[in-house]
């Protein structure tokens, strides 16, 4: 059974390093093979919590022109309190 | 494709800094309005869940249970708490079957040993501890006491959760919560004064329940939380009635049934097959259903101390509701203690949408 879709998010984000939200959106969409604007709004509001939380860290952030709206992209890295919980929830084993 | 990113040289940098400046207030600001809608939400529902909760009590087989009979009360509690929870999980189902979230949950389920053990043990604090005692404190006390000590939850959620994962709790914040409590204080203090007997010998039974209920939900809000950290909060209530579905069904009514002479399988065939007292619980679990779905969304938004603070809002809404379906108007301090809680609730949202875009002192020393 895959991942729950938070914790694929956390995955891969700790095997990127960095990586822009639309870039996470869409890895996410692929690997759990579904496709919309409200599966994408939905990953962005994981995201949101998963950046409330502490989990992860914007480190940069850039408005982009898609078709004829603007749009307020972010990118991410894993914090270190966020790979302590991914510890804690058995996404990454102990080192 | 146009990008404008804050590491990036420009010949004009006001423009492009000040929209992405703007932009950028606004993406917090959504969150914190959504975070605060969501635990209007609860406050809205949960006060609602009232007129049903209330109603149920007045149908076949719980209208013809004395007040008196203590055991036999609290047992009718466990059989309509445990139907109860059932019909939330349905409703439950309906709402991420929607969301396309369905298989998440299954995903969330399966981690039991790191993730869902969490909505299990918030299941536990928010079920049988705070609603047993609320039950508690409502029977060996009185209604007014139950609605009071209740209100103090928040301040229990916010205190676990600074300690254990350092959420970070403003002064605003705090003086917001305050003032809410103080407001629902307001609504139901002066009716504590008809109920509290000195010559009761079981009043200590009384206080413990509503010392449960404050902590048990409380604890659930913190506790929900940290799994939230890497759940979805749509799939966590989700598993947070599956286990309470299993505490009640599997543990303690076979249980009360076993080693009790109470008459549970009579209670529970007697629920199911009578109209009105599941029409009655059909409603209180939409409301509780979608309740509980704001409450723990709200948390993930802007926190289990704020979350829990706007949704004592309930005790407002409560009376609100019962006016309206019943016409029994609250007394002129219902309004004085309105004006407090709103006051609270402007206080708590005045707080800088940046601020609450990091709900956690993740720096700190002890934070993980």
């Amino acid at each position: 059974m895959k991942v729950h879709q938070k914790g694929y998010l956390l995955l891969a984000l700790n095997k990127s390093g960095t990586l822009w939200d639309y870039e996470l959106i869409k890895k996410t969409l692929h690997e759990y093979n579904e496709t919309g604007a409200f599966r994408e709004k939905t990953l962005s509001i994981a995201l949101d919590e998963l950046a409330a939380a502490g989990l992860i860290s914007r480190i940069e952030e850039k408005l982009e022109t898609v078709g004829d709206q603007l749009k307020l992209r972010f990118k991410y890295k894993l914090s270190d309190f966020g790979v302590s919980r991914m510890v804690d929830t058995g996404l990454l084993l102990p080192w | 494709m146009a990008n404008i990113s804050t590491t990036a040289k420009f010949p004009d940098a006001i423009t492009p800094d000040t929209n992405l400046k703007s932009a950028l207030h606004k993406h917090y600001l959504r969150n914190q309005r959504w975070g605060f809608m969501w635990a209007l939400w609860t406050a809205i529902l949960w006060g609602a869940w009232y007129v049903p909760g209330t109603a149920l009590w007045s149908e076949f087989p719980y209208v013809n249970i004395a007040a008196d009979q203590q055991s036999l009360r609290l047992a009718a509690t466990a059989v309509m708490t445990w139907i109860h929870a059932i019909t939330v999980f349905l409703f439950l189902l309906l709402w991420n079957a929607v969301l396309g979230k369905v298989k998440d949950y299954g995903r969330t389920m399966v981690r039991f040993k790191t993730i869902s053990k969490w909505y299990a043990l918030a299941s536990l604090c928010g079920g049988p501890l705070a609603i047993f005692g609320s039950y508690m404190a409502m029977g060996f006390i009185g209604p007014v006491f139950a609605a009071i000590s209740s209100l103090f939850y928040p301040v229990i959620g916010a205190v676990i959760a600074r300690l254990w994962y350092k959420e970070k709790i403003s002064r605003r914040a705090a003086i917001g919560m305050c003032i809410i409590i103080f407001g629902g204080m307001i609504i139901y203090g002066p009716g504590l004064f008809g109920e509290m007997n000195e010559s009761n010998p079981n009043a200590w039974l009384g206080y413990l329940g509503g010392i449960m209920s404050a902590i048990g939900w409380g604890t659930e809000g913190a506790v929900a939380a940290r799994a939230m950290d890497v759940s979805d909060p749509d799939v966590g209530i989700h598993c947070r009635f599956s286990f309470e579905i299993l505490f009640w069904g599997i543990l303690i009514l076979p249980a009360l049934a076993l080693f009790t002479e109470l008459p549970i399988a009579e209670l529970i065939i007697n629920t199911v097959t009578h109209d009105k007292a599941m029409l009655w619980i059909v409603l209180a679990a939409a409301c509780h259903a979608y309740c509980y779905t704001a409450f723990y969304k709200s948390f993930s938004l802007i926190g289990v101390g704020r979350g829990e603070a706007i949704g004592n809002l309930y005790a407002v809404f409560a009376l609100i509701f019962i006016a309206a379906f019943t016409l029994q108007f609250p007394q002129w301090y219902f309004v004085l203690g309105l004006i407090f809680t709103v006051l609270g609730s402007f206080v708590m949202f005045s707080e800088s949408a940046e601020s609450v875009a990091n709900l956690r002192d993740v720096d700190a020393p002890g934070a993980y």
